[in-house]
């Protein structure tokens, strides 16, 4: 082995403990190489009770639970000191519309469009952008208008495409962000830096963030529950994976957890027979009896998070019957979703399942609607796509708002990004494809801690680039803290010697323009 | 080191004059004494573990000087008829020196080794060293009491425990935190000791420096000048607060922004150790400065609306939530509370005059009217009670009309019928009230026209919201 020049003993090698580094970088490392990890990563083969031994003889384990601090259950009542200030909304249901759906065909209004059928778009207006392999190569970029009327609607006569004829009808509600716009322009980074702000994997998600910093409202529910629509084989289905709802560097438990789109939320929920709930409870007991003797022998703390996530199954056993058992809802209720919400996995039926999650305290709800990836007949998919969404959607703003929970709840639905006006492929008077776009795409929000009834910001005559308050990914992200009474700048996790934020490294704010 | 020339040029001085021997060992380990911080210098770094280990004592140590000293003036009273007890007080009058003296040296190595810094560890040594050297002087000045010479010793001794009350007080405080004393003093006494969290910014609502100003201490400087920390004795989370200053004295100078400490320290280099925000927080921008800057030197008015410099920006102003006061003597129980299983007190936000939430689903089936009645200590801190799908009934409007400070009430899903909505009445602050789901009809309802300031009553799925005609022009009523 070649010796550093101040390595004055090149027999043992030095381990991070022992550098002039700080001490919280070293308890992080602590952490981080406790045995299991190191296992899993190394895959040396290694006597178990040997290493146990060794890393107790560095201090590890003392120094892993050291680090534990980072961790709210230290069982004080605020110790995060979170929210920094009082919230508007205490919960947030996100309605994530994975794909990209069309803003022109569907919020952003461009009646000019029209005159331009077929003509190609100025290469003025796409200056040196880099397009996708899916049409980069195309010779010609035709404008492709929206196939669809526009009406005005609401008080605030703001213009909705016929294709959302229930979203027209709470227009008023609805905190519409024309100007949104991202930094990628493929589905995965995309959807990462939507989800985690960041477009490489291993950062936690908005929702693992609120769950960490604000904690649960209810002990018998998750605090983060992600929902899966069922996909409908004739649209383009992107992958969505557990990477969207991960959390990260933070400890397991503040993941999202995802309910089936089956009939079976949960599967084997209830106790096989011959089980009762005592005999449940007394494995249970003695199963958390053996993890924390692990967790004393060898301080890993995912070990912390197995035993919250033993017990948050068991109370589940009881609560998500509970909460999915639909059999008491009031006629209004089906009236107003539409009978697709009597199937489970639908979107409709989705809807119906987070504001009953709202009702009972889960205070981030995600709903993933794939579908929307419209690179090629948009005229045949995307009314399926809106008739699947809109009806849901309505009923949901709308249902919260006459129990009086769209007071401190907050709405969110989006895409990762935009479609292009050009068309993909061929463009007829009957049909048009549309690419990847992330220059521009519209969001919305609706309910506590923003302002009804606006439509946010100008793109171009294109709906190609931003001409009047851009909103960044970021800015929207330190928005939906800001409603939930967090201060995104102030909202860090220290990893890497880091203070890792959701809206980090590039500054990031809260718009203004947005807030009720 | 000039004060150290001066001191061993004085002490050669009174060598030539022949002191007593007596006076000369006083003065020698006097001047010991106050050398010892300059030997230990703390300059707020941690220096090595065995120091810290052996600083760890302190606590422990420090208890035997300080009751033997009690027990001082005791035995010299009591020795007045018995003397017996006169010879054991001049004992324990060694005795008491020479313990301190141990506890000093082991205070010091606590500070020096922890980096412990700052004004009341500062008091607290000097505090004590100022008590040693009269010590010293007690041992030299008790022989002339005795034999009736003198009559200075009862005095010093005195001196000697004023001197003691007064550093034990910088100790307790170092250990306990700042206000140890007043923390759980009862209500009556508590008025003689104005304390923080009376104060309120609501007088001051849209001017520039709710607007602007509060905003940058707010996002700075309140995280540890604020009711949970208070470094240097100062808070900077309301105008009053501010105005006062802290251990340093005044913060402000009004009209005068460079004799103002508050803008010298954020705008000193950031290597310089009182710079602020200290511990590498995230530093002031330069307009954020400018403004703090304009507004001192407009007299940092907190009413002022208009100052020149300060562009009014905040469209979204809120105001201040009214506060709901101090509810800490409390946070004992209501931690408790959070860690069992059942209905549970949380804080809105970081700030607790925000008030507590009321939060009752894990047990809403089992939360009665009694529960409830039950929470009635904490009456005026509750400004949001979800008592949705409880078991409460008409009878609990008893219990609600004491919350005060009630912002949103949760009855949805009750059995509440409404009878007694009126006494509702009482609540100022009501702005939310939800009674989705129960049978209230709308003749229960007219009483609540007397509330001040109520827009939003939720009657979905109610006897109530079934009529066309809501009784209020401002009710949301959903059909």
């Amino acid at each position: 082995m070649k010796q550093h020049p101040l390595c004055t003993d090149c027999e043992n090698s030095i381990t991070p403990l022992e550098l002039p580094i700080p001490a919280c970088l070293k308890r992080e490392w602590a952490a981080v190489e406790t045995r299991r990890r190191f296992l899993g990563r190394s895959g040396k083969v290694l006597g178990w009770a040997a290493l146990a031994g060794l890393f107790s003889e560095l201090g590890l384990r003392d120094l892993a639970r050291a680090a534990d601090v980072n961790s709210p259950s230290a069982g004080t009542a605020n110790p995060l000191g979170l929210p920094h200030f009082a919230p508007k909304a205490k919960r947030a249901i996100y309605l994530f519309m994975s794909g990209g759906p069309p803003q022109m065909d569907l919020f952003d209004y461009k009646p000019n469009l029209a005159a331009q059928f077929n003509k190609d778009m100025p290469d003025s207006v796409r200056g040196n952008q880099q397009l996708t392999g899916m049409t980069a190569g195309q010779a010609h970029f035709p404008v492709a208008p929206s196939h669809w009327p526009f009406g005005q609607h609401g008080q605030t006569g703001t213009w909705v495409s016929s294709l959302l004829p229930h979203t027209a009808r709470m227009i008023d509600d609805l905190t519409i962000i024309k100007t949104m716009n991202t930094d990628a322009i493929n589905h995965e980074p995309a959807i990462m830096l939507m989800n985690t702000g960041n477009m490489n994997a291993g950062k936690p998600c908005l929702g693992a963030w609120l769950a960490y910093g604000l904690g649960g409202m209810n002990d018998n529910l998750p605090t983060f529950i992600v929902l899966q629509t069922k996909t409908n084989p004739k649209e383009n289905n992107q992958p969505v994976s557990s990477r969207l709802w991960s959390s990260g560097f933070l400890s397991s438990e503040y993941a999202g957890v995802g309910l089936r789109s089956g009939a079976d939320p949960v599967l084997y929920l209830a106790d096989p027979a011959g089980v009762d709930r005592d005999v449940r409870r007394e494995m249970l007991d003695t199963v958390e009896q053996i993890n924390r003797q692990t967790l004393a022998e060898v301080g890993d703390p995912e070990t912390n998070a197995r035993i919250a996530q033993y017990e948050m199954a068991f109370r589940m056993q009881s609560s998500v019957p509970e909460l999915t058992d639909l059999s008491k809802e009031p006629q209004s209720t089906w009236d107003l979703y539409g009978p697709d919400a009597r199937q489970p996995g639908t979107f409709a039926y989705n809807c119906l399942l987070a504001r009953r999650m709202a009702e009972r305290g889960v205070r981030f709800t995600q709903i993933y609607k794939r579908g929307w990836d419209v690179h090629g007949d948009v005229v045949g998919v995307l009314p399926t796509l809106c008739k699947e969404t809109d009806q849901g959607t309505y009923a949901l703003v709308t249902d919260l708002k006459r129990r009086g929970l769209l007071d401190d709840t907050l709405v969110i639905w989006a895409g990762e990004f935009g479609r292009t006006v050009y068309s993909q492929g061929g463009l007829s008077q009957e049909n048009y494809g549309r690419d990847h776009h992330p220059r521009c795409f519209t969001t919305w929000m609706a309910g506590g801690g923003v302002r009804p009834g606006i439509a946010y910001g100008e793109t171009d005559d294109y709906s190609y680039n931003i001409v009047k308050d851009p909103v960044h990914v970021r800015d929207f992200n330190a928005t939906i803290l800001h409603c939930l009474g967090i201060d995104h700048s102030r909202f860090a996790y220290k990893f890497q010697g880091l203070d890792q934020k959701l809206t980090s490294p590039v500054p990031a704010h809260v718009v203004d323009g947005l807030l009720a | 080191m000039i004060a150290v020339d001066k001191l061993t040029v004085a002490i050669r001085n009174l060598r030539n004059r022949s002191l007593p021997l007596q006076w000369r060992v006083t003065l020698g380990l006097s001047a010991l004494l106050l050398l010892l911080p300059f030997f230990f210098r703390l300059d707020g770094r941690s220096h090595a573990d065995w120091l810290q280990f052996l600083g760890s004592f302190h606590p422990l140590l420090v208890h035997l000087p300080i009751g033997m000293l009690v027990l001082l003036p005791i035995l010299e009273f009591a020795g007045t008829t018995r003397l017996g007890l006169r010879e054991s007080a001049a004992f324990v009058l060694y005795l008491t020196l020479a313990s301190g003296v141990i506890a000093l040296v082991f205070g010091i190595l606590l500070a020096y080794g922890s980096g412990g810094t700052g004004a009341t560890v500062r008091f607290h040594m000097w505090g004590a060293i100022a008590l040693l050297i009269e010590l010293l002087i007690c041992v030299s000045v008790r022989p002339a009491w005795i034999s009736g010479q003198q009559r200075v010793y009862p005095v010093l001794l005195a001196v000697t425990l004023l001197t003691l009350s007064w550093t034990a007080h910088q100790g307790g405080s170092l250990t306990h935190g700042n206000d140890y004393l007043t923390r759980y003093m009862p209500g009556p006494l508590k008025q003689f000791f104005p304390s923080a969290t009376s104060a309120s910014d609501a007088a001051y609502i849209g001017s520039v420096y709710a607007l602007n100003i509060h905003p940058i201490l707010d996002a700075k400087c309140v995280a540890c000048h604020g009711a949970h920390k208070e470094k240097g004795g100062l808070q900077l989370d309301f105008y009053d607060l501010l105005t006062k200053g802290g251990k340093d004295g005044a913060v402000i100078a009004p009209r005068n922004p460079d004799q103002s400490l508050l803008l010298q320290r954020v705008t000193l280099s950031p290597k310089d150790r009182h710079f602020m925000p200290a511990d590498g927080r995230t530093p002031l921008t330069t307009s954020e400065i400018a403004a703090i800057r304009a507004w001192i030197l407009a007299d940092a008015s907190p009413t002022a609306t208009s100052i020149p410099g300060i562009a009014k920006t905040a469209e979204h102003f809120e105001p201040p939530l009214q506060p709901v006061g101090d509810y800490n003597y409390l946070m004992n129980d209501i931690r408790e509370m959070q860690r069992s299983e059942g209905a549970k007190l949380v804080p809105v936000s970081s700030k607790l005059s925000d008030g507590l939430i009321l939060r009752t689903i894990d047990v809403a089936s089992k939360f009665d009217d009694a529960q409830l009645a039950r929470f009635e200590r904490f009456a005026p801190f509750i400004v949001e009670a979800e008592l949705g799908r409880t078991a409460v009934t008409d009878a609990s409007f008893e219990t609600l009309s004491k919350f005060k400070n009630l912002r949103a009430l949760h009855l949805e899903g009750t059995r509440i019928t409404g009878t007694a909505l009126a006494k509702l009445s009482s609540l100022s602050q009501l702005t939310y009230l939800n009674l989705s789901g129960t049978n209230v009809t709308s003749n229960a309802l007219a009483p609540l026209k007397a509330v001040p300031n109520l827009p939003r009553i939720y009657l979905f799925d109610t006897p109530a919201g079934l009529d066309s005609a809501p009784t209020n022009k401002n009710m949301r009523s959903a059909q």
